[in-house]
């Protein structure tokens, strides 16, 4: 990587700290989602018994880390 | 590493006046990544000096055949706590500190996301620390069934196993926080103009990690619930007499526990990754492909994690699938492997303390990863299952991969970290010794393996007798020789040495070399420009 740095005052890029707060926690909140998915999911699928369960925590957890990753792009491309 | 004085500030354009406490409550209260990332790793080193008397204690016994030093469930005890403090309390954490000093640095942002979350997965770690090494006292004595943890015997012992069962709890919501910090911090905070492709690869290999770590942590945290809830709430998930299925802890466990072993060694290829180039005066070869490689590994890792029981009786297709796909592995690692090759080839290189790490990682990372193909078919591991040739591949993967990639990083970075050079002659005799000594006391343990010891016990047919001596030998004079990593590190702390430039190292590139030595306590305030 080759980077260039400016110690200068620039703000140009700054992203006003109430945006970037709002976007750190809706990352944060899908994330620890996934997290408590697969924790609940991993007792859940054992205590019904069923494969159903297992296969619907893995699913439903792609389709969180889908919703981050398209839910970025979206944002990144308004 | 370094304290950094509060008032050392630079690059930062918005003086407020802050009013910070000092002594033991600037610790306690910090909210500053590189006072965080600094206890980390010092939490790190005490854990891994911990963990290393319990392996001295395992080598001490099995110096020589038959009972010496301590009683049989003592010993297992040790070989279970050092297991998982040298996981949760040694290696993850040291990756952790290397996550936090370094990755806000290189993607040029202030701090971590989250500072106030930072604070709290640091301390919760000394806690769960204190539970598990506690664990010894309490009657009964610790956990005596190995890091696995495996069932009905864990359903069976004493108070000590229900101590460890917290501590990993602790430990697993600490390694979740701090992997959504990251996650988040490298997401949201990069300086404009850093895109994803144009991140140091340290910050890539950390941010598969941290995926890794949120997707497998949990299942570990379930695993434990029900095994503590079949040890006291009169469920039976693991209880056979019951109806439940002990089998099924293995599934679940090593599903998490091979991603863990990813965990372990990618912060790992991040450091070599830095440490390469910079050395041998080159770009990193093949970046982009480094990438994939790495979302590579992390993505098959979900997939191969029965190979760890291929003796539990499955179906031939299930053998057959684990086998494959663990051997698919070996395409990716084997582009990183090729890569760095590639980087350090006709590169201007040079071989100081990092380099010499580095290129010491290179060698018997492979020759670990070789004996793991070796051990992902199936008709051998079932004869090598439990015997000492699988403890020998798994230290060449953890101590010679992930440690001394951590040792490379120290002395790569220590110059930033406290503004003054370590002791070259100190850091060259550490690195020459721990190889060695590494090699003595790990290598003979193929043999043994290939001739038949059983691993986790404390007394060993006559025919072990000189390997087992050799290996112990090897581990004494290796744990021995850290406390020259100690001694270059506190002489840095102290400020005792020639004062660091703010690019010591010609060949390296990246955004943390632009700051001065030590490193200000608030960086990039304002955000760099990368263009």
């Amino acid at each position: 990587m080759h980077a260039e740095t400016s110690q200068r005052l620039d703000r140009s890029g700054a992203r006003d700290p109430g945006q970037l707060r709002r976007s750190n926690v809706r990352t944060a909140l899908v994330l620890a989602l996934i997290a408590a998915t697969f924790f609940t999911g991993v007792i859940a699928s054992k205590f019904m018994g069923g494969y159903e369960t297992g296969m619907s925590v893995v699913g439903f957890a792609v389709f969180l880390f889908l919703c981050l990753a398209i839910g970025r792009n979206l944002r990144g491309g308004r | 590493m370094s304290t950094i004085p509060h008032d050392h500030v630079a690059g930062h354009d918005d003086h407020h006046d802050h009013h910070y406490p000092g002594g033991i409550m600037r610790w306690i209260t910090t909210t500053n990544h590189k006072d965080i990332g600094t206890m980390y790793l010092w939490f790190s080193f005490t854990m891994f000096m911990v963990g290393g008397v319990m392996a001295l204690t395992i080598r001490a016994e099995l110096f020589q055949p038959g009972l010496q030093v301590v009683n049989p469930e003592f010993f297992n005890s040790m070989i279970t706590l050092h297991g998982l403090i040298m996981v949760f309390g040694a290696i993850m954490p040291a990756a952790v500190g290397f996550a936090n000093w370094q990755i806000p640095m290189m993607i040029g942002a202030p701090d971590m996301a989250f500072a106030r979350m930072n604070n709290w997965s640091f301390w919760l770690l000394p806690p769960a620390a204190i539970l598990l090494v506690t664990s010894l006292f309490v009657p009964g004595g610790g956990a005596q069934s190995g890091w696995t943890l495996y069932p009905p015997l864990t359903t069976q012992l004493p108070m000590g196993m229900d101590l460890a069962i917290f501590a990993i709890h602790i430990m697993g919501a600490s390694s979740i926080m701090g992997s959504i910090n990251i996650v988040t911090t490298i997401l949201n905070l990069r300086a404009p103009g850093m895109t994803l492709m144009k991140m140091p690869m340290f910050c890539w290999t950390w941010l598969i990690t941290a995926y890794l770590l949120i997707a497998v942590m949990p299942v570990l945290a379930g695993a434990v619930t029900m095994l503590l809830t079949d040890r006291h709430f009169g469920t039976s998930f693991f209880n056979a007499a019951g109806g439940g299925d002990p089998v099924l802890f293995q599934h679940i466990f090593w599903f998490f526990g091979h991603p863990e072993v990813y965990i372990i060694i990618l912060p790992a290829f991040g450091i070599i990754s830095q440490i390469l180039p910079a050395f041998s005066r080159k770009p990193l070869f093949g970046y982009a492909s480094m990438v994939y490689a790495t979302a590579g590994i992390a993505i098959l890792s979900f997939i191969v994690w029965a190979h760890h029981m291929f003796t539990v009786g499955m179906p031939t297709a299930g053998l057959l699938f684990f086998m494959y796909a663990t051997m698919l592995i070996a395409v990716p690692t084997g582009v990183k492997v090729f890569n760095w090759l590639a980087t350090m080839w006709k590169g201007s290189m040079t071989f100081e303390a990092p380099m010499l790490f580095a290129v010491g990682f290179l060698f018997l990372f492979t020759m670990g990863g070789f004996t793991g193909l070796i051990l992902a078919i199936t008709p051998v591991d079932i004869q090598f299952h439990d015997t000492y040739y699988v403890v020998a591949h798994f230290h060449y993967v953890m101590v010679a991969g992930s440690l001394f990639a951590f040792f490379g990083g120290v002395y790569y970075w220590i110059p930033k970290w406290t503004g003054t050079m370590y002791d070259e002659t100190v850091a060259k005799a550490h690195f020459w010794l721990s190889l060695v000594f590494f090699n003595v006391a790990f290598f003979p343990q193929h043999f043994l393996g290939l001739a038949g010891m059983p691993r986790r016990i404390p007394d060993y047919a006559q025919q072990f007798a000189d390997w087992n001596m050799v290996s112990s030998i090897g581990a004494f004079g290796f744990g021995f020789s850290q406390l020259l990593l100690l001694y270059a590190v506190l002489k840095c702390a102290r400020g005792k040495g020639e004062k660091a430039p703010a690019k010591p190292w010609e060949g390296a590139d990246t955004l943390e070399w632009t700051l001065p030595s030590p490193a200000p306590y608030h960086t990039f305030e304002t955000p760099p420009v990368i263009k």
